[in-house]
């Protein structure tokens, strides 16, 4: 109110306070004098300024007394106490009213008109409506603002201003108000600057990092320079750090970054085209560490399943390996994934199903190169005999490959699903043919062209005994 | 031009608020008598002139509407000039008596709306309404202004201090005489370059507006009826008076017309005027160079009614002639009774059998060093009266005392020689902050029981709320008791309460609680028995800790009592109200002791000497006065502070005194001088609590910034020194050579209102701090409320 009505006065422009001879003439109205003068509405004016500046200096007083830097209707209340005014009731400073301005109305002259609001209570409401708690009366904390001269750094008290922070940041808490204010600003906010924000996150960062250990930041430096890149004279160091990371306890602080290692080493190597011999190697290296991770019985690997799975995934199904390690990178991250599953698939019980999806969508949906369709029936492999089943024989997948296959081709990708059709059911020693004349085996045929198609169900004739347990297992199912 | 000045100045006096609106009648009225009068006159171009001028008139008024006929006596009086200035040519000028004028114009039976008018100038006096041109007042303040900026370097800081009452008094006298719109144009063009310096005055002045303010404003009839003290030194003095009356002096170059003509010299007039009627100068023959940057605050401003009068011989005209015929100050701590040592001393080696303590000796030796009446102690014949016998609890305060000194924390500063040099090591404090929560309206107060066991607060919603810190159930006694059943300590017991808990409220004020004190007497052996507050009620009441109610109300006071503190031993206490007295009561007594009056204003606080021989008060007058307690005289003034004086602290070795104010600055002063040691700044809002270590080494102060504050008392003060600013004391070259950003360099600019002896800062999160003080082993304990943010 006293900064205001300064500010007004400091402004060249007002030529009388706060209270305009028309606010008289308004309050003449309401009390039904209509003719007043403009000297007499002038001169009211001023001097109802000055009557309200006078009970506003006394109310400074009791705010001050009060130690406060606000003024409430209560110091309004005691001032015009002790100037032996008759108070204004029913203004608590529990309940400050709000006014609201109301914008003028277009024909008149008259200004805006602030009105006091004036909620209505709907009293049903009010006794319908859930009890509330009353607040906990005054209580203290102590705490140690300073010990020796140094404010410890405790949720109690404000953070430290760093000393070579930026001006503004410093100059916000300790801005000294100008000495000419009548009275003290507002303590400044303590809102803390984006500036500040930005270093907080800054030091969090930091902090995270520094909870590594010298020693072990200085064991994953060596760790990962001995796995990569694979060179044929470092095996020896190569299998000794697999070793310790298959073997080694108080490893779990690195894992997110092992991990996180991984991940960018496979993705590194699959996107550059992963043609050269180096790339194969090093998506081996790569998954033999995974590997190492899930045998080290003192890791706890499970929360990070979900960033292991991605490059085991990857690996398995890319359509692009590099051929001379095609196969073998294939069959070691079905062994891996396999591994995996059969690690956590108690504790996490929609891992497999999940993993099942992600495979058969490689293995039957069209545009899917042949070393993709691979590498998921490898993977299916590795998940058991009842995803073999359900991805080749119910799911159409063998169908999709021999339609896929030369007559009388060999090797890679019929010779994986040969590979998981053994699965099933190993081939007997001595394979009967089926009889083509024979009836019951002539149904067999067809059955096993429908579901495996012609290019699988001729290699199936040849035994009997296997066919029929593909078919069995099928029907059974 | 000249000789016609007077003229144009009537048109103000016949509108000081607004523009008069003469019917038709009477402007016909009014232009016959001014027909009438230059006819008498034998001014006949400008009879013509006027009559043609009517002629058009009216048929201008008739063909538009009747709002147009009508003439304001503004435009009246204009017209009147025009022809008074033509009428100059051919004849003598008719107007050198401006009193003349207005007499013809009384004599010639004019309209009612003259009339009243210059019944009215009379009331003032003609003469001085006519010299009394607004215009002028500009003109002399902005040639005062540009003298005293264009003055010597080494003369300005004691210019600078006239500028102000000057400004003061041209303001009331404009609106004394009704010049509401000129005094505001005057305020708003002059004060901004005052503002820094003088808001709360400058504010005060602009709320008055009409003459009838002035009159009845408290400050200004101060400003009327007082002479404004301004200190200035001999040369200084030659060179204003030769300003005032010739016109000579620091003109700065390329200002625009000199001085030298008739409106620089109306304005002079004015200024002289009021240096004349206003002003006392306090001619001193020290160099100007001596004079500090502060120095001002302490010999200028309204002092004659600041500084008290004796009855009889000379008045005083500064705070320091006043201060040094008040003659030596007893500031010795009382001497111990050789009873009381002997039983001290038996109490501890007691005790050190018991816990055998090898410190014995120590204690001991802390004991004798207590000044006794030979080495400077002051008697107990000198001190207020107490009772002459000790207790068993005075010989356990004496003993802790001797105990908490040996075993404090040391906060004083320690040089350590070495081979490379002094090694200077300076303590800080510990700081435990109890911070309130959920106070609803406020706590205005806040305080510690010495042996930190208690802690009491008062709220606005007028009840006290005490706390045990140690987390004991806070039990009284029981009123339902039989008196015949208690024989010993253990039947004493068992009527007290059941149950209970650690927190108590103590309800009997009805406004709120404005001070609360523990009562000393236990010191730290043990909690304390009494609490005393004081409330807007205007009583202060004490209250029993044994049967925590309330015992006494003290009446006397008419006004709300801001202040109440405890005699630092003990029986008496001492109150500040709003009705311009502290008080001294005894608390067997409900009737006052003592009347300490002579503040202009509130007593804000009121502390005792730690020898409690004296009395401090700080006042809303912006005076701190030191008073003898028993004679009820006042010893000291200390004038410095440019605001109201919230609060204070005695040092515990009773030569200085702490004051702070809402000017945001704390000043030292010294007891028996009276001068001020330093003044301290560095906080950004009103300072509330002061408290002194107890080697009298340290202040800390808590104040509304959120803030907890250390001082150094032995460092020398003053504006921090650039090195230091930046953090880097090795190489303030290179530092600034790395800081020297444009923005940085502003930056540290601002927050060199930081004196170089602020030895530290604390913020809390947002709790104003009420409340500091320090335990007998010198920790420092702070309070405050937390300051809820939705809250506005």
């Amino acid at each position: 109110m006293n900064k205001q009505g300064q500010k007004a006065r400091a402004a060249p422009s007002p030529v009388t306070g706060v209270f305009k001879p028309d606010t008289i003439r308004d309050v003449a109205d309401s009390l039904n004098v209509t003719s007043l003068s403009d000297t007499v509405a002038s001169a009211l004016a001023s001097d109802v300024e000055y009557r309200i500046h006078q009970v506003v200096e006394e109310a400074a007083r009791f705010m001050r007394h009060a130690r406060r830097t606000t003024m409430t209707t209560s110091d309004i209340d005691q001032a015009l106490r002790v100037l032996n005014i008759e108070p204004l009731y029913g203004h608590s400073s529990h309940n400050p009213p709000t006014f609201r301005r109301a914008p003028p109305i277009p024909q008149s002259t008259s200004g805006a008109i602030y009105f006091v609001e004036d909620e209505e209570i709907d009293f049903d409401r009010v006794l319908r409506e859930e009890k509330i708690t009353l607040p906990n009366g005054p209580r203290w904390a102590a705490h140690w603002l300073a010990v020796e001269g140094v404010q410890p750094l405790i949720p109690e008290n404000p953070p430290a201003i760093p000393k070579d922070s930026d001006p503004d940041a410093l100059a916000k808490p300790s801005s000294p108000s100008r000495p000419g204010q009548m009275f003290p600003l507002t303590p400044p906010s303590d809102r803390p600057s984006p500036v500040q924000a930005a270093k907080k996150q800054q030091q969090q960062q930091q902090t995270v990092k520094q909870v590594l250990s010298r020693e072990l930041q200085l064991y994953y430096t060596r760790l990962t320079s001995a796995l990569l890149p694979p060179s044929a004279s470092d095996y020896a160091k190569r299998t000794a750090a697999l070793a310790s990371l298959r073997n080694d306890a108080g490893l779990q602080a690195l894992l997110p970054y092992l991990v996180r290692w991984v991940g960018e080493g496979v993705v590194g190597a699959l996107k550059s085209g992963a043609q050269s011999e180096n790339d194969g190697r090093v998506l081996e290296v790569l998954l033999d560490v995974i590997g190492a991770l899930l045998d080290n019985p003192t890791l706890f690997v499970e929360p990070y399943l979900h960033q292991l799975l991605p490059p085991i995934l990857s690996t398995l199904l890319h359509s692009s390996l590099p051929p001379s390690h095609a196969v073998h990178l294939r069959t070691s991250a079905a062994q891996i994934l396999s591994h995996l599953l059969t690690q956590y698939s108690t504790t996490y019980p929609s891992l497999p199903p999940r993993i099942m999806k992600t495979l058969l969508l490689a293995l039957i949906s069209p545009e899917k190169s042949r070393s993709t369709r691979e590498g998921a029936i490898r993977g299916l492999i590795g998940i058991g005999k009842e995803a073999v089943r359900k991805g080749l024989v119910e799911g159409g997948g063998a169908k999709v490959v021999g339609s896929e296959c030369m007559p009388g081709e060999e090797g890679g990708l019929a010779e994986a699903v040969t590979d998981a059709l053994k699965v099933l059911h190993p081939p007997s020693a001595q394979p009967v043919p089926l009889d083509d004349a024979n009836e019951p085996d002539a149904a067999t045929i067809q059955q096993l062209k429908d579901t495996v198609g012609d290019f699988f169900a001729e290699r199936l004739w040849g035994d009997a005994v296997w066919a029929r347990a593909v078919l069995t297992g099928d029907s059974k199912s | 031009m000249s000789a016609a000045t007077p003229a144009p100045s009537t048109p103000d006096v016949t509108s000081p608020s607004g523009t008069n609106v003469a019917t038709s009648e009477t402007a016909n009225g009014v232009n016959k008598a001014i027909l009438d009068y230059l006819r008498d006159k034998g001014y006949k171009g400008a009879e013509k002139e006027f009559l043609t001028a009517l002629e058009t008139q009216p048929e201008a008024s008739t063909s538009t509407s009747s709002t147009s006929s009508t003439i304001s006596a503004e435009d009246l009086v204009k017209a009147l000039s025009v022809y008074a200035q033509k009428a100059n040519r051919p004849g003598e000028n008719a107007f050198k008596d401006a009193a003349s004028v207005l007499q013809e114009l009384a004599s010639m039976g004019n309209p009612a709306t003259i009339q009243n008018l210059i019944s009215s100038i009379d009331a003032v006096g003609a003469e001085e309404i006519l010299s009394l041109d607004p215009t002028d007042k500009q003109e002399g303040f902005r040639e005062l202004e540009a003298w005293v900026d264009g003055s010597l370097d080494m003369y300005r800081p004691e210019f600078r201090p006239i500028i102000f009452p000057i400004f003061c008094h041209f303001y009331l006298d404009l609106i004394q005489h009704g010049f509401k719109e000129a005094a505001l144009k005057f305020y708003a063009e002059f004060s901004p370059s005052l503002a820094p310096t003088h808001a709360p005055t400058l504010h005060h002045l602009s709320t008055l507006l009409l003459p009838l303010h002035v009159q009845n404003d408290e400050l200004a009839q101060r400003f009327r009826n007082e002479k404004y003290t301004v200190r200035m030194s001999r040369s200084g003095f030659g060179l204003l008076v030769g300003w005032l009356t010739e016109g000579v002096g620091g003109e700065p170059m390329g200002s625009g017309e000199g001085f030298s003509g008739k409106r620089g010299k109306r304005g002079r007039a004015a200024v002289l005027r009021v240096v004349n009627n206003h002003l006392r100068f306090d001619v001193t023959s020290s160099t100007t160079t001596s004079v500090s940057e502060n120095a001002w605050e302490e010999s200028t401003g309204l002092l004659t009614s600041v500084i008290p009068q004796a009855s009889g011989s000379s008045s005083f005209t500064n705070a320091q002639s006043f201060n040094a015929s008040k003659g030596e100050l007893k500031l010795g701590m009382p001497a111990m009774s050789e009873e009381l040592r002997t039983e001290t001393d038996r109490a501890l080696r007691d005790q050190a059998l018991v816990e055998r303590d090898p410190g014995v000796h120590d204690d001991l030796k802390i004991l004798y060093n207590r000044p006794t009446q030979e080495t400077g102690g002051v008697p107990q014949s000198e001190l207020p009266p107490y009772p002459p016998s000790f207790r068993t609890m005075d010989i356990k305060r004496e003993v802790e005392k001797v105990r908490d000194a040996r075993k404090r924390i040391r906060l004083e500063r320690t040089e350590v020689r070495t081979t490379q040099g002094v090694v200077k090591n300076q303590p800080l404090p510990s700081i435990c902050a109890y911070t309130l929560h959920d106070v609803g309206e406020g706590v205005p107060c806040c305080t510690f029981s010495q042996d930190t066991s208690l802690m009491a607060a008062g709220f606005s919603e007028s009840y006290i709320r005490l706390w045990s810190l140690k987390g004991e159930k806070l039990k009284g006694y029981r009123s339902d008791f039989n008196a015949s059943s208690i024989r010993d300590m253990s039947s004493l017991k068992k009527i007290r309460e059941k149950g209970g808990s650690t927190t108590r409220k103590l309800i009997g004020h009805s406004g709120p609680v404005y001070s609360v004190s523990f009562d000393p007497t236990s010191g730290s052996a043990a909690p304390p028995r009494y609490l005393l507050s004081s409330s807007a009620d205007a009583t202060a009441r004490l209250w029993s800790l044994d049967t925590m109610t309330n015992v006494v109300a003290y009446r006397g006071h008419q006004n709300p009592v801001w202040d109440v503190q405890w005699g630092p031993m003990g029986i008496y206490f001492a109150t500040a109200s709003r009705d311009r007295t502290a008080r001294l009561w005894s608390t067997d007594r409900t009737s006052t002791l003592r009347v300490y009056a002579g503040h202009l204003s509130d007593v804000d606080c009121v502390r005792f000497h730690p020898n409690s021989i004296y009395l401090a008060t700080g006042s809303s007058d912006w005076t701190a006065r030191l008073w003898d307690v028993q004679r009820g005289s006042c010893v000291r003034v200390f004038i410095g502070h440019q605001g109201i004086v919230s609060t204070l602290a005695f040092s515990p070795n009773g030569r200085y005194l702490a004051t702070a104010g809402e000017d945001l600055a704390i000043n030292l002063w010294d007891l028996g001088s009276g001068k001020r040691i330093k003044k301290m700044t560095g906080h950004t809002a009103s300072v509330y609590s002061l408290a002194f270590s107890e080697e009298s080494s340290m202040l800390v102060s808590g104040g509304a910034d959120w803030t907890v504050r250390c001082w150094d008392i032995a460092a020398a003060g003053g504006p921090q020194s650039k090195v230091k600013e930046n953090g880097v004391l090795t190489n303030g070259n290179t530092a600034n050579g790395v800081n020297g950003d444009a923005p940085t360099t502003n930056g540290k600019e601002e927050e060199s209102i930081e004196t170089s002896d602020l030895l530290a800062t604390f913020p809390t999160k947002r709790t104003p701090i009420t409340n500091v003080q320090f335990t007998p082993r010198n920790l420092c304990l702070v309070a405050g409320s937390y300051l809820n943010p939705e809250q506005r």
